[in-house]
């Protein structure tokens, strides 16, 4: 137990150490324009006050995209690389069980993603400060120091905007969820070798999780009257992809909507739950498999 | 078998019956890569492994690791089923046309696999620098591999394997892309081993290394051993004697020929030895050394 540990956390360091060689964090630079040019174009059009809530999306769709990314290519690139030029062999002649490798994998990878995300955080908490003292900056000076009560109240309202406590749990969440594109495009590099359709396949998971209720109701409650592979295929999606509707919290957060750590956690178990069994599919996949 | 009764006792390896059949193809199309293959290496023993490219000897070596598994027959390493951790932690492997991780330096891939084959860190370090001045490579740890040349990838791939002090040591094709200074190491390497009562089972083309270190050796052909013994069994040519002389005038050359004849021997074949290509090169580049 103490060995397995070992193993993943040092294939798993390996895992992450290898990538950041590979420059990716470059890729922080274009999110920082993003943020960047984001604000700018809050200051330029008058958003009467939602600026934050533009800037919050805009932060979202681009930690989505950029995780997304992370998350679809990490495993797929580096996985059937591993196969191919057969270092997995340097791995697995060790005293390494299987399943050590694919978790070790699967960890560094959640470590890079977990950079990711925390780096792009801290990128969008610094535009987020930065758009917020600019426009309170702008208040006060125009009240030379002395707001008035109803600029007082705006200030109030900005700075409530901007550092809502609840990000924190939408980028949690954001995070869980990338962790399980993440669990499934592992999961497929264990059944297949090309990188190009483990990507697709992947995606292909992803925006069927997004739909994932719906076939399950469908398939559940029989209301629509279908042939019965049209129901076989509905009750596969609804019992094996994710369901990524879950995660629809961030946008209330974005939306400023109250949500609280109650909600939160049952979608992170959720999360758990789904990589724990997943992971050990992956590994029970892995094991049969021909090097 | 003759041999299960004490197998335990003195065999590294026992590989029965062995067959591996890759599939090449969507269809039932099978390749047969081994077919049978019975293998039997002793404890301490170098066992070399000879045949023609496609012949197996990779297969084998990997069916050996436990890396694939046996379409049909076993192979057992110390008394342990191939492929068990058991058996894992006593085997180093050096895979033919190793590749490693090209962003880690030499130091730092070679402590990545010691954490593999789970030696405590301090140790650890201390055996890191061990095999980068064993295999040399000391000047060249702080780099990253994408900067290695192929024989300096093959010397740390050739460290690697030899950080859990294996029992059992399987080198596929050690000397390839090493040069000829580099190849006598890997020899005097081999025997090291052998005195320390280490088995080493390993592929050459290079019949004349084979013939230096080797033990017993077998020769694979399409997936089955053609032919196995001890290279004393094999090769010698017993009604037959050769010396190597310095100093002979001719009037005593053509004396000494008279006198085999005399005795009833024919003479077969007088020459001058002529120096090998790998001595006159070991000798020009240790000069400069
Ligand atoms: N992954 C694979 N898939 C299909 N066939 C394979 C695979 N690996 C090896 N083979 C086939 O199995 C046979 C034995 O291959 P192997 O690599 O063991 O030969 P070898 O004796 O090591 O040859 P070489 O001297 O060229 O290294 C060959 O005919 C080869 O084409
Ligand atoms: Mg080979």
């Amino acid at each position: 137990m103490g060995n397995s540990l070992r193993h993943i956390y040092a294939i798993a360091t390996n895992t992450f150490t290898e990538a950041i060689r590979q420059r990716v964090l470059y890729v922080l630079v274009v999110f920082c324009l993003v943020m960047l040019g984001g604000s700018s174009f809050c200051t330029q059009f008058d958003f009467r006050g939602d600026d934050f809530k533009f800037m919050k999306d805009l932060a979202y769709a681009g930690i989505s995209v950029i995780g997304l990314l992370v998350a679809l290519l990490g495993a797929a690139l580096l996985i059937p690389a591993e196969l191919e030029r057969r270092t997995i062999y340097m791995v697995l002649c060790k005293p390494v069980r299987r399943f050590e490798f694919i978790a070790g994998k699967y960890f560094g990878l959640v470590a890079l993603l977990t950079l990711f995300v925390v780096l792009m955080a801290g990128i969008f908490f610094l535009a987020l400060w930065g758009h917020e003292s600019a426009l309170t900056g702008d208040i006060l000076a125009a009240s030379k120091g002395r707001p008035t009560e109803l600029q007082a109240q705006m200030i109030a309202e900005y700075r409530a905007a901007a550092y809502d406590p609840a990000l924190v749990q939408a980028l949690v969440l954001l995070w869980a969820k990338l962790c399980l594109v993440t669990v499934i495009s592992v999961f497929l590099s264990t059944l297949a070798s090309s990188t190009v359709f483990i990507v697709c396949c992947t995606l292909l998971v992803y925006l069927i999780g997004h739909l994932q209720s719906v076939a399950r109701e469908f398939w559940l409650e029989g209301t629509v009257a279908a042939a019965w592979y049209t129901r076989a295929f509905l009750a596969a999606l609804a019992l094996t992809a994710p369901d990524f509707q879950t995660f629809n919290l961030i946008d209330e957060i974005i939306a400023g909507n109250a949500v609280l750590w109650s909600n939160t956690l049952p979608v992170l178990g959720y999360a758990v739950g789904y990589a724990v069994v997943a992971l050990a599919l992956a590994a029970l996949v892995f094991e049969e498999r021909e090097l | 078998m003759i041999f299960k009764k004490n197998w335990k006792k003195d065999w590294a390896v026992c590989a029965n019956e062995l067959s591996k059949l890759y599939p090449v193809d969507w269809t039932q199309k099978r390749l047969h890569a081994l077919d049978r293959l019975d293998l039997y290496v002793r404890r301490g023993e170098v066992f070399g492994l000879l045949g023609p490219n496609g012949s197996g000897k990779s297969t084998t070596l990997k069916l050996i690791l436990g890396l694939l598994n046996p379409s049909s027959g076993s192979v057992q390493v110390f008394g342990a089923e191939a492929g068990t951790l058991e058996a894992r932690r006593r085997i180093g492997f050096l895979p033919e046309n190793a590749y490693f991780p090209a962003f880690l330096s030499g130091r730092e891939v070679l402590r990545y696999y010691g954490r593999l084959v789970d030696l405590a860190q301090r140790k650890l370090w201390k055996r890191v620098e061990e095999l980068l001045e064993l295999v040399e490579l000391t000047a060249a740890a702080a780099r990253p591999l994408k900067t290695y040349s192929k024989g300096m990838l093959q010397r740390i791939g050739l460290a690697q394997a030899l950080l859990n002090d294996p029992d059992l040591l399987l080198l596929d094709e050690p000397t390839a892309g090493v040069d000829p200074i580099g190849a006598r190491q890997i020899r005097d390497l081999i025997l090291g081993l052998r005195a320390r009562g280490k088995t080493v089972i390993f592929s050459s083309h290079l019949l004349e290394q084979v013939q230096e270190v080797a033990d017993r050796v077998a020769i694979l052909h399409r997936g089955t051993v053609i032919q196995e013994g001890t290279l004393e069994d094999l090769l010698s040519v017993r009604e037959q004697t050769q010396f190597t002389v310095s100093g002979l005038a001719p009037v005593a050359r053509e004396r000494l020929e008279e006198w085999l004849r005399g005795e009833g021997a024919e003479v077969l074949e007088v020459t001058h030895p002529r120096e090998r290509l790998e001595e006159l090169f070991i000798k020009a580049v240790e000069k400069r050394r």
